[in-house]
C-alpha cells in the first residue's frame, strides 16, 4: 500500500473536532481525508468509502457499529480490524486518554498506523486543551463581569468610590477566607432579591 | 473510597444505579459515582484500560474482552449477575405482515420468519436485523431465533448494529427490518407505532444470562464492599412494591428519557405488542429477582459455545477459561452466601 493510496475515516460527534483532525491529517500529507457524519446513515458510508483507517472519538454512540462491521470478513463488506496495534499498551493508554480509537484494515504498516495516531493524539489533546482555556476565560470574564456589578452597588448604596467599592469587597473577602468573587456574588443576589 | 463504575441507559442497570443512588454504596463506604458510556466498545476500552474501576457489562463482551478477542485485552472477573434475560426481538410492522405467523408460538414465528429471510435473500435483498454489539447474548439470540424456523442466520440476514437509543429511529427510516434489543426499546418501538414484538428473548433461550458485574481481577480490594451494595441494591429492585420508584430512578437517572409508566409495565413483563393493543405478560421477560444475581460459571460455558458457534473464537480451553472468569466464590465470600 503506498502513501498516497491511504484513505482515512473521521469519526466525531463533534464538527469542530473533526475538522481539526481532518486538516492536521491532510497537513501531514494523508491523501485521502473524509468526516464521516455520526448517526444512522454511517453504516452505508464507511462500507462505500472503504476506508483504510477509521479514527473514532470514543464519545461515539457508533463504535459498536463499527465493531460489528469490524467482525464481517466472510462477507462482501470490507473487513475493518482490530484496535489500534494491540502489543502497544503505551500508545493505546495515549489514544484512550486523549478519547481516540481506531479501527484498521488488516495489513495496514504499524508504523503508518503509528502516525496517524499521533497527529490523532496530538490534534485532540491541543482541542482539549483550547477548550479547557476557552471555559477558563469565560468564567474569568463572567466573574469580571459580577464584581463590576458589586462595586457599582456599593457605589449606589453606600456612596462609594469605585476604589473604596473594591477595597470594601476585598476586605470582607480576607475576613470571611472566601474569593472576592464569592462576596460580589452574594451582594449581586442580595440586591436582585432585595431589589 | 471512590469508585467509577460504567454502564449504559438500559433497564438492566437497575442494581448499579440503585447502589450508586440509594445509599447502598454510602453503607458500604464507597463512594460510588456512576459514568455513562456512549457504547459497549468505549465501555470496556475504559474498563480494560483502568478509566473505569467496574462496570454494567454484557456477560459475552466482558469474557472477549478478559480473554483477549474483544478490544485492549484486560484481566477481569465477573463476581456477580445483574439480571436475566429482557430482551425480545421487534420486527417493523412490514415485516409482521408479510410472515402473518398463525400463531405467536415461537416455532411459529420463527418458521414465518424464515420463510421471509429465504425469499428476501433469494431476491437478492436480504432482510436486515439490528444487534447491539458482536459480543451479545441479542446477537446470539437472533442466531438461536433463526435456527427455530431452520434458517442460518449468518447465510441469509444482514447484521447490523445499532445503538439502543436508536433503534425506533432506525425502524423508522426503514434502516432495519427487526432488532433484537434490551429493555425498554422493545415497549418504546412498539409505542411510537413501528414495531410488533415477535418473540421474547426468553421464548428463545429460556433464563438466558445477560448483564453482569465486571471488575479488574486483581487489585480490586473494594469488591467485597461494591459486590455487598450492588447486591443489596439488586434485592430492592427484586421486590415489586419498588418497582414504580425504580421506573422514575431509571427516568431519571439512567438518561432514559421515558415515560415512568411505560418502564414500570416493562419492569414488570407486562408487555404491549402491537400498536393494535394485544398484550402479553410474561413475569420473566426481564428477570432481576433475588436468584439472578449469584454468578454461574454454567452461563460463561453458554457463552462460549455460542462464541464457538457463531464463529467468534475457538480452542479446546475456550469453555473452562471463560468458567474461570466467573467467581461465585467472590460473590459468596462477599454477601455470606
Amino acid at each position: 500500500m503506498t502513501e498516497t493510496s491511504l484513505t482515512v475515516a473521521v469519526i466525531d460527534p463533534s464538527p469542530a473536532r473533526a475538522a481539526i483532525l481532518e486538516e492536521g491529517l491532510r497537513a501531514s500529507g494523508v491523501d485521502k481525508v473524509v468526516v464521516i457524519p455520526d448517526g444512522p446513515g454511517l453504516q452505508a458510508s464507511v462500507a462505500a468509502l472503504q476506508p483504510d483507517v477509521i479514527v473514532v472519538h470514543l464519545e461515539s454512540p457508533s463504535r459498536d457499529v463499527l465493531e460489528q462491521m469490524s467482525g464481517l470478513s466472510r462477507q462482501a463488506e470490507r473487513p475493518v480490524a482490530m484496535f489500534v496495534d494491540r502489543s502497544d499498551q503505551t500508545m493505546m493508554q495515549a489514544a484512550v486518554d486523549a478519547g481516540i480509537s481506531a479501527y484498521v484494515v488488516d495489513g495496514l504498516r504499524n508504523d503508518r498506523i503509528r502516525s496517524i495516531l499521533d497527529i490523532a493524539i496530538l490534534r485532540f489533546n491541543a482541542f482539549a486543551r483550547l477548550q479547557r482555556e476557552l471555559e477558563e476565560a469565560r468564567s474569568e470574564l463572567a466573574d469580571r463581569k459580577l464584581i463590576e456589578r458589586a462595586k457599582g452597588i456599593l457605589m449606589a448604596r453606600k456612596s462609594l468610590s469605585e476604589d473604596e467599592a473594591y477595597k470594601l469587597l476585598r476586605r470582607q473577602a480576607m475576613n470571611e477566607k472566601r474569593k472576592i468573587v464569592d462576596i460580589a456574588r452574594a451582594i449581586v443576589t442580595a440586591a436582585d432579591l432585595l431589589g | 473510597m471512590r469508585l467509577t463504575l460504567g454502564y449504559v441507559p438500559l433497564a438492566d442497570a437497575a442494581p448499579v444505579i440503585a447502589a450508586a443512588t440509594l445509599g447502598f454504596a454510602r453503607d458500604e463506604g464507597l463512594d460510588l459515582a456512576l459514568s455513562r458510556e456512549p457504547s459497549w466498545a468505549t465501555l470496556r476500552d475504559r474498563l480494560a484500560l483502568g478509566h473505569l474501576d467496574a462496570a454494567h457489562m454484557l456477560g459475552p463482551l466482558a469474557i472477549a474482552c478478559a480473554l483477549g478477542l474483544s478490544g485492549p485485552q484486560a484481566d477481569l472477573c465477573v463476581p456477580m449477575a445483574l439480571n436475566l434475560n429482557g430482551n425480545a426481538l421487534t420486527v417493523s410492522n412490514a415485516l409482521w405482515a408479510e410472515m402473518a405467523p398463525a400463531s405467536d408460538a415461537l416455532p411459529e414465528v420463527a418458521a414465518a420468519f424464515a420463510r421471509v429471510a429465504r425469499a428476501r435473500a433469494t431476491e437478492g435483498r436480504p432482510l436486515t436485523l439490528g444487534t447491539v454489539h458482536p459480543f451479545s447474548s441479542h446477537s446470539y439470540q437472533l442466531r438461536l431465533f433463526a435456527r427455530a424456523g431452520g434458517l442460518d442466520l449468518d447465510a441469509h440476514v444482514r447484521l447490523v448494529v445499532v445503538p439502543p437509543p436508536d433503534t425506533v429511529d432506525a425502524l423508522r427510516r426503514g434502516l432495519i427490518d427487526g432488532v433484537c434489543v434490551g429493555a425498554p426499546w422493545n415497549a418504546v418501538a412498539v409505542a411510537a407505532g413501528l414495531g410488533r414484538i415477535a418473540a421474547l428473548g426468553c421464548d428463545i433461550a429460556p433464563d438466558c444470562p445477560e448483564k453482569v458485574l465486571a471488575l479488574p481481577a486483581t487489585g480490586a480490594g473494594f469488591a467485597p464492599a461494591l459486590i455487598r451494595a450492588v447486591h443489596r441494591a439488586g434485592l430492592w429492585c427484586a421486590d415489586p412494591a419498588n418497582r414504580p420508584a425504580l421506573a422514575g430512578l431509571l427516568a431519571e437517572q439512567a438518561g432514559l428519557d421515558l415515560a415512568p409508566a411505560l418502564l414500570a409495565r416493562t419492569l414488570g413483563g407486562d408487555l404491549t405488542l402491537d400498536a393494535a393493543g394485544a398484550t402479553r405478560c410474561a413475569p420473566a421477560y426481564l428477570r432481576l429477582d433475588a436468584a439472578v444475581y449469584r454468578p454461574d460459571p454454567a452461563h460463561a460455558r453458554w457463552f462460549a459455545a455460542q462464541m464457538t458457534a457463531c464463529g467468534q473464537a475457538q480452542g479446546d480451553d475456550l469453555t473452562e477459561r471463560a468458567a474461570a472468569l466467573y467467581r461465585p466464590d467472590l460473590f459468596d465470600g462477599a454477601t455470606g452466601g
